[in-house]
């Protein structure tokens, strides 16, 4: 039964900010992922609620008591590292024995729990092993029996899955999120990989530079991004630069003029915007549709292109079309996409959701992101 | 089948073999030389001179200079945990504290292996008569240790830096004091590179001759010491001989014993070993 | 806190390496100053600079045969321990046997010299091979050779494992490729695998070349008079035989001086960023 509190809680290494401002509430029983481009700060986060790293300023609090201070040791945290980190001289046993034998717990208990933890990770029977005679997976989940063994008030989770192969990672996510789920843990967990983040989480925390870009569930941010880097950073998506014309006189629908080639775009729904304000359009690749003669659909956007590319990928495909001086990129799954391999030329793209964001200064111009994380290692 | 079908045979002697041969010559030539003087030694002290035969010397040996070897593994003993005490906590937190001026610290320490030491010798004799008026055993132990300790630092150095700094935080996550996870965690890791500076320690100290020269209490002559003293004033006596095969092949005897237990590779960076 | 602890661990070490080394060699470069026993007369020390004079006007001879053994000990270390190292990396399966009796003459230059004596002797096992060579057993015994030959077997693991240490950081593929793109053994060696190797090269020489510096019992069991004048027996002798502190204390600054020089361009070159 433990909710957590971050608030206004910033760490600055000399006169490079690391996290600023971070405030956020983690309700009990909670899974709540820090996703990220690494040096976005996740991992300081994640450190700082630890007690590995000090802040420089802010508070963290565990339910009602303020820990912002105390040493890892005194938190009665769970942390799992990025490699399994089990200590290469004692046994499996007496590594998820560990955290109970440190605070004197008597020897027919710790045998005891252990045998529950081993359980628990199915791995009974594997007790009197080191831990280099187990596999890669192995290890890891019996960090995770290890953490657990000491009933932690909150896990904490720092890219578990990043060392291993991807097979693994797959099946070890559901066997995390299985045992969270079993033992009621509050769990803030950090990955820079957006699929492993949408697999797990309740809740999903983007994070840029420091700071906190969107809080959000999985559709939350997927289909509401908040902000530009939200929007490119999580999944594929269309960006264009572009200025509203007209707004509904309602405040309902809204057109979009994109600055280079002139293309109007248009969007339904309540907005904020008002008549020349500058915003980035985003339209995700997989809501762009190849349109053929005769075709009855009816689409809110109509865009002609000439066909760059057409990427295969197996069960999609990737089109890279030219439109009025812009590059889009459509994603196209089914059937039609064996019928684009040879397709040459003009197309006609139609597509009803437009994410409209307010842009700020700084704007980039238009971008076709893929959504491919940064495979660079967690920040420092 | 003509004869220009058939493949040419490999040469009995090729350039590339007698290469071979020549290296692996070669580096028993260089090994031969090294164990020479050793094995000079060996024959000697099974010699005969004075009707004293064979293994009669050293018999000598744990008989006369019975006390010589007390002294010798004493003051090894004694050295081997003042080094211990100093290095185990500096390389620590060289490794992992941030300390000011690292390097040039790291230097300061390392300096006393290059200092020669006739001038260890010379300057601590002078220091222990005229200033700290130290004349026991403790002042052959400190001068021991103050030219030793460097000898220890850089295996536990490269340990420590070999160790990811994960284990010691895995280990206050769960909840272990910070002695608790020096003493369970840290040291049982860097064992291996604590083994190895103090093999390279023992078998220094337990040899060392000059320092001792110097700064020696008069009633107290460790093993090697005795030697030097027998080779100056009683020649190439075959007991001396039998004493100084002894010190070798103990010395001898501990590096096996390590490289069987622990293997080569901990001493890294030493240049020694 | 932290500072305090950091403090506390590195005090054991800093006070050993302070109190018993730097204040001791402060001590003697202060009584290098005194003239001979005056530190310890009633009137308090004088202090002149007439020790160092006298090394510039007598102990020069001496000051030159310590270089000289020094300087000739590296050469042969460094002529006759590439190949080994070489051969060691490259070429051997059977390293730990090597590493394990190379460790013989670390065990003590004293051994190394008594030993070598006594294969010198007259009557000794060498004398064929001596007779051999038309020499008498004093030719060698008492001479130049035998003391640098000695001091080379006792400094030669040294040379070996800093040469060794920085060729096997050297990718083998490099001499592969420098011999497919045609190179002879000689050029790889010389354009390649030196170049490569030179901080080790360096770094050993020097340090075997410090630690020659003080050679003590190979010159005084092996050598003549003239490699008896070596400056730490000479040291040794005016210092403790004859109590003549302010000389010898020179002496010994002098020795010092040297050591560190070399001290100071051998840890540039090779293990300074050991704690980085």
């Amino acid at each position: 039964m433990t909710t957590v509190h971050l608030s206004n809680v910033t760490k600055h290494y000399g006169s490079t900010v690391a996290v600023q401002d971070f405030n956020l509430e983690v309700a009990d029983g909670e899974f709540v992922t820090l996703l990220g481009p690494s040096g976005c700060g996740k991992t300081t986060t994640l450190r700082m609620l630890a007690g590995l790293v000090e802040p420089t300023g802010g508070r963290i609090l565990f339910d009602d008591q303020e820990v912002t201070w105390l040493a890892p040791r005194a938190r009665n945290i769970g942390f799992v590292f990025q490699a399994p980190a089990l200590f290469p001289h004692m046994s499996v046993a007496d590594n998820i024995g560990f955290g109970l034998s440190v605070k004197g717990r008597d020897k027919a208990f710790i045998r005891q729990r252990v045998d529950e933890m081993l359980d628990l990770v199915d791995l009974e029977g594997y007790g009197k092993r080191l831990p280099a005679q187990l596999s890669g997976g192995q290890q890891q989940r019996v960090a995770l029996a290890r953490v657990l063994a000491t009933d932690p008030r909150v896990l904490l989770f720092d890219e578990p899955l990043s060392a291993l192969d991807k097979n693994l990672r797959d099946t070890l996510k559901y066997s995390i999120l299985e045992l969270q789920r079993k033992t009621r843990k509050t769990a803030i967990y950090v990955t820079h990989d957006q699929s492993e983040a949408f697999a797990i989480s309740d809740r999903i925390v983007v994070m840029n530079a420091g700071r906190i870009e969107q809080i959000g569930t999985q559709t939350d941010i997927y289909l509401k991004p908040r902000t530009p880097f939200v929007a490119e950073f999580i999944g594929a998506n269309n960006g264009l630069n572009g200025t509203v014309v007209a707004v509904d006189g309602s405040g309902d629908d809204a057109v979009v003029r994109v600055d280079t080639g002139g293309l109007l775009l248009r969007r339904r729904g309540r907005t904020r915007l008002t008549p020349g304000q500058a915003v980035l359009a985003y339209i995700r690749p997989e809501d762009l549709s190849v349109l053929e003669d005769g075709d009855g659909r009816v689409h809110l956007n109509t865009i002609e292109g000439t066909i760059d590319r057409l990427i295969f990928e197996g069960a999609s495909a990737q089109l890279r079309v030219e439109v009025a001086g812009v590059e889009m990129r459509a994603d196209i799954s089914g059937g039609q996409r064996l019928a684009l391999v040879q397709r040459e030329g003009r197309v006609r793209l139609g597509f009803d959701d437009v994410t409209l964001i307010p842009s700020e200064a700084e704007a980039g111009t238009a971008v076709v992101t893929d959504g491919v994380p940064d495979e660079a290692g967690p920040a420092a | 089948m003509s004869a220009a079908s058939t493949p040419r045979r490999r040469p009995l002697l090729s350039s590339r073999r007698l290469a071979t041969i020549a290296s692996h010559a070669y580096i028993w030539l260089c090994l031969i030389l090294f164990v020479l003087p050793f094995l000079a030694l060996l024959s000697q002290s099974l010699g005969q001179r004075g009707g004293a035969s064979g293994l009669g010397n050293y018999a000598a040996v744990f008989g006369s200079f019975g006390d010589n070897l007390f002294w010798s593994f004493k003051i090894t003993g004694l050295t081997l945990l003042i080094d211990l005490a100093a290095c185990l906590p500096a390389a620590y937190a060289l490794v992992r504290y941030p300390v000011p001026g690292k390097r040039l610290l790291f230097s300061l320490l390392q300096l006393p292996l290059y200092v020669p030491g006739a001038v260890i010798g010379l300057s601590l004799l002078l220091t222990y008569t005229f200033v700290y008026k130290i004349d026991s055993m403790w002042g052959l132990v400190l001068a021991m240790a103050v030219g030793s300790f460097p000898l220890m630092m850089t295996p536990i150095v490269v340990a420590m830096k070999d160790l990811p700094v994960m284990f010691e935080e895995a280990s206050e996550c769960l909840g272990a004091t910070k002695w608790q996870t020096y003493r369970r965690i840290v040291f049982p890791l860097i064992g291996p590179g604590v083994s190895a500076g103090l093999l390279l320690c023992f078998i220094i100290v337990f040899n060392e001759y000059l320092v001792t020269l110097f700064v020696h209490p008069p009633a107290l002559e460790t093993a090697p010491l005795k030697v030097f003293n027998l080779v100056r004033t009683n020649g190439l006596a075959p007991t001396t001989a039998a004493l100084a095969v002894t010190m070798q092949l103990i010395s001898f005897l501990a590096v096996i014993v390590f490289f069987r237990i622990f293997g080569t590779r901990h001493f890294k960076g030493t240049y020694i070993l | 806190m932290a500072r305090l602890r950091t403090a506390a661990f590195l005090a054991p070490a800093a006070l050993l390496a302070l109190l018993l080394l730097y204040a001791p060699l402060a001590f003697i470069v202060n009584m290098s100053f005194t003239v001979t026993n005056s530190f310890l007369s009633p009137g308090g020390p004088v202090y002149s600079l007439e020790n160092y004079a006298a090394m510039v006007q007598r102990y020069l001879p001496n000051l030159f045969v310590t270089v000289q053994l020094a300087a000739l000990a590296m050469l042969v270390d460094l002529v006759l321990g590439f190949p080994f190292a070489y051969i060691l990396v490259r070429r051997i399966r059977y390293r730990d046997l090597v590493r394990a009796l190379m460790v013989f003459p670390m065990f003590g230059a004293l051994y190394v010299a008594f030993g070598m004596s006594f294969i010198l002797l007259p009557g000794g096992p060498a004398d064929p091979l001596i007779h051999a060579f038309g020499l008498r057993n004093t030719d060698l015994l008492f001479s130049l050779p035998a003391v640098v030959f000695a001091m080379s077997i006792f400094t030669f693991p040294f040379m070996v494992m800093s040469i060794g240490t920085a060729l096997s950081n050297v990718d083998p593929t490099l001499e592969e490729a420098a011999a497919c793109l045609g190179a002879r053994p000689w050029q790889t060696f010389w354009r390649v695998v030196l170049p490569l190797t030179r901080a080790g090269v360096v770094a050993g020489s020097l340090m075997v070349f410090g630690w020659s510096i003080g050679a003590f019992a190979e010159p005084l069991l092996l050598g003549s008079l003239n490699e008896q004048r070596s400056l730490a027996l000479t040291l040794y002798k005016r210092g403790v035989v004859e109590n003549d502190y302010g000389l010898s204390s020179m002496m010994g600054v002098v020795l010092l001086s040297v050591a560190f020089v070399v001290t100071y361009f051998s840890l540039r070159y090779s293990r300074g960023a050991l704690v980085d």
